[in-house]
């Protein structure tokens, strides 16, 4: 077939695709172009806590919505009685931005300005076209759903200073690639929806092992910005809510992370990273839970097994509770909040040792439902790779805000 | 209703709302508490004593910098992109070296040659069983002479190396001219040629399981070269891979060097300044195991004591050293014999072992034990039955001892 004809054909069907889907989109959503009648909001946000559910967006500057959180660290940790950290750290300094072009069009973006400006990190910076609640186009650099916690962790919202181990030491939250794909919500009866992500991305590269001195630790194959190895990877999540706070996710994740050809020349076998994550927050007493459970795979080059981990896994579970609500007259809109996080990472699941559980309590301040003081306090025991243990506490102070 | 009543009133009735004059010397209070019990809220150290990488007393702030630089570059895990390999056994000294003491036989090294040739056109000396992608791995060729070596403990080499020659050479007796069936005699080494001002001169080895290795410099920069793939300024050429179908340096992605002198200098500072843990508390069990540990004859080659000399370092000089060896080596017999020779040790000789760090070796191996240069004794009293050759006869001498005396024996010994 001449290629002119085929391009015709696929921009026939494309357009009588949208003719279809759009209608519907245009019924679904309100007629106004103020953000607080978008798609992503036009319900309950479409990641509570995440995204589309910040305090800056609430403030409207034409179709801009600027804002961000800050996050300040004060940090005394000793392991084994000898001190590690003592000291204060300008955590996270975030920047956010949204607008709306258009009545189907939307832009997310957060620059990142990591302990103290020392890392800048562009973390979100995603398009969505509305199509239908039930189906939407995004591309961009997106939040991996890996997990409910990548897809929403501001210092303000997270239950204590530190971010859960799994996040931070096994998936390497915040986790952004660039990527394109799917997301929708469907409804699912009274107040019940099951929501779904499912992007393409360029997934982790080389630097899980190559950069890393302690082992498989997919941090380090952060920022693979131009795919290492052209061959995407694919990062998906399911979640069921029967209805605010209750929810129940499913999280898969699956792509090669080594640049195995060259030239169309196989140059090494391929080798992948694979994810599952499983997790749940509800609420019951006026106690919140939430929790996740991660389990990881990859393939390692022959030269360094039994030095990098081929599988890993990783879990915590938090509670928090709040109190005194208006307790202080100055301060009519605080409250207060305690909590408990226990939590474990195994870094490499065919040793014993190599891995590490947690406790961490906490006692927290609210002057406003956007701000938070919080003091913890952090038991750890670590296991080396010769499962000998050490034992860490911290005492954290840390205050965070968006503005 | 008068004015007083109407305010108990109120306040009967009021919800409790803290104020800030209230909260904050409340708060203050409490964290003023927490801070006082923080010794044990923020965990608490072990005893130097019970440690393999506590420094030695008597350091000045000088030494004790250049210690605690050299403990950090000690346990520094290197990545591909830091210069690992390409060929190698592990990432970091720290990780062959528990808690700096003895390793476990998993990651035992494979030292290999044909006799005293070290066999360098296959790979030798020393099997890399790792390697970095696009790197070959080592096989172990067919036809060479093996030996299986766990990683020793590397406190004390310090005091060791402080030990005047003269002194070890002073217990040799290599002809068993005195007819007591021992005869230590010393590994003369020639030390090699990156070692600076070497001068080409034998002295006598005093490190290693066949004391083959001279100076706390040269095993340094022969375990960066050999166990980790990092070349240094003393040796910059990268180890290879002679049978790999291609070349090693083809996958290194550094440029070498890859450590500067002065990182190699920081650990050497800190091997020399490590303090053997502290011996367990006297007890009349074992002053009877001192007793017997000596009438049987394990004294004749674990000698209780050696002097340092002078030293650059005061904390090293002129002290008595309870390390329970001659350094010398002797033939162990069939029972430990690895048949490979290394310098001028041969086939079935080993350095005396130093008796030190036993009683927390467990501790920093997950509550096992391993004993004997390949780890194959699970007790002490297991590495003493593997004793042959020289040792035999005081092995035997151990085995006719009644059960409370092998008990006080082996306790005393656990206790060092």
């Amino acid at each position: 077939m001449n290629p002119m004809c085929r391009l015709g054909e696929i921009a026939r069907f494309t357009l009588l695709a949208l003719a279809l889907v759009i209608p519907e989109s245009v019924t679904a959503t309100p007629s106004s172009s103020d953000p607080s009648d978008s798609l992503a909001s036009a319900e309950r946000p479409f990641v509570p806590g995440g995204y589309d559910d910040k305090p800056h967006l609430r403030g409207l500057f034409g179709h801009i919505a600027l804002g961000g959180y800050a996050e300040a660290h004060a940090v005394w940790e000793r392991v084994d009685g000898a001190t590690e950290e003592a000291g204060f750290n300008l955590k996270r300094w975030n920047l956010l931005a949204s607008s709306r072009v258009g009545r189907h069009v939307q832009m997310w973006a957060e620059v990142e300005f990591e302990d103290g400006g020392s890392e800048i990190v562009l973390e979100l910076a995603q398009l969505d076209l509305e199509l239908h609640p039930g189906m939407n186009l995004r591309a961009g650099m997106l939040l991996v759903p890996i997990g409910r916690f990548n897809l929403a962790h501001d210092g303000p919202r997270n239950a204590f200073t530190d971010r859960p181990l799994l996040a931070t030491e096994l998936v390497g939250s915040a986790l952004s690639m660039p990527g394109f794909g799917l997301f929708g919500r469907v409804p699912l009866g009274g107040r019940g929806r099951g929501t779904y992500e499912l992007y393409g991305v360029n997934g982790y590269h080389d630097g899980l092992l190559l950069a890393s001195p302690d082992g498989t630790r997919l941090p380090e194959g952060r920022g693979n910005v131009e795919d290492n190895n052209a061959s995407p990877a694919i990062a998906t999540r399911l979640a069921w809510s029967p209805a605010e706070p209750h929810e129940l996710g499913l999280s898969g994740f699956a792509g090669a992370y080594n640049r195995y050809r060259v030239d169309g020349v196989d140059v090494d076998e391929k080798r992948s990273v694979r994810i599952a994550a499983f997790d749940a927050r509800t609420a019951a007493l006026g106690i919140e839970w939430s929790g996740e459970l991660a389990v990881i795979s990859a393939d390692i080059p022959p030269g360094l097994v039994g030095l990098f981990a081929s599988r890993q896994a990783g879990w915590f579970v938090e509670t928090t509770r709040s109190f005194g609500h208006g307790g202080l007259r100055t301060m009519p809109a605080s409250y207060f909040s305690v909590g408990a996080r226990v939590e474990g990472v195994d870094f490499d699941r065919d040793l014993a040792g190599d891995s590490r559980v947690q406790v961490t309590t906490g006692v927290h301040f609210h002057p406003s439902p956007e701000s938070v003081l919080k003091l913890d306090y952090r038991r750890s025991r670590s296991r080396d790779r010769f499962n000998n243990s050490s034992e860490g506490a911290a005492v954290q102070l840390s205050f965070t805000s968006y503005f | 209703m008068n004015a007083d009543r109407l305010h108990l009133e109120r306040a009967r009735v009021r919800p409790w709302r803290p104020s800030a004059r209230v909260a904050a010397p409340v708060a203050i209070l409490a964290l003023g508490l927490g801070l006082a019990a923080c010794g044990k809220l923020l965990t608490t150290a072990p005893a130097p004593g019970d440690l393999f990488d506590a420094p030695l007393d008597g350091l000045s702030a000088a030494e004790l910098a250049a210690f605690a630089e050299g403990d950090a570059q000690f346990g520094r895990p290197f990545s591909v992109t830091e210069g690992l390999g390409p060929i190698f056994n592990n990432v970091s000294c720290a990780s062959c070296h528990s808690g700096d003491g003895r390793g476990r036989p998993e990651n035992a090294l494979t030292r290999f040659s044909r006799g005293t040739d070290p066999a360098r056109d296959v790979g030798g000396p020393q099997l890399q069983d790792k390697a970095i992608p696009g790197a070959e791995a080592e096989q172990l060729p067919a036809g060479v002479d093996r030996s299986r070596r766990l990683p020793p403990p590397v406190f004390g080499m310090g005091l060791l190396e402080a030990i005047p020659e003269a002194d070890i050479l002073a217990n040799a007796d290599a002809t068993d001219s005195n007819g007591d069936g021992i005869s230590g005699r010393p590994n003369w080494v020639t030390p090699p040629e990156f070692l600076p001002a070497h001068g080409g001169a034998p002295v006598v080895g005093r490190f290693s399981r066949k004391a083959q290795v001279s100076s706390i410099l040269e095993q340094t920069i022969a375990a960066y070269h050999q166990d980790i793939g990092i070349t240094t300024d003393f040796l910059a050429a990268e180890n290879t891979n002679p049978l790999a179908s291609v070349a090693t340096e083809a996958a290194d992605r550094v440029a070498d060097p890859e450590l500067p002198a002065a990182a190699v200098r920081s650990v050497v500072a800190y091997l020399r300044t490590l303090a053997p843990p502290a011996p367990g508390t006297e007890t009349p069990a074992r002053g009877r195991g001192r007793v017997v540990f000596g009438s049987i004859g394990c004294a004749s080659c674990h000698v209780p004591s050696l002097r340092t000399g002078p030293s650059t370092i005061p904390a090293l000089a002129n002290r008595d050293v309870a390390l329970y060896s001659d350094l010398l080596l002797h033939d162990m017999g069939d029972e430990l014999a690895d048949g490979r020779p290394d310098g001028q040790a041969d086939g079935r000789e080993w350095r005396t072992t130093p008796l030190w760090g036993l009683r927390v070796m467990r501790a920093f191996l997950n509550g096992q034990a391993f004993l004997l240069h390949d780890g194959r004794a699970r007790s002490v009293a297991e590495a003493i039955e593997a004793h042959g050759g020289e040792a035999a006869a005081a092995r035997d001498a151990y085995r006719a001892l009644s059960g409370a005396d092998r008990a006080a024996l082996v306790d005393f010994v656990e206790s060092r």
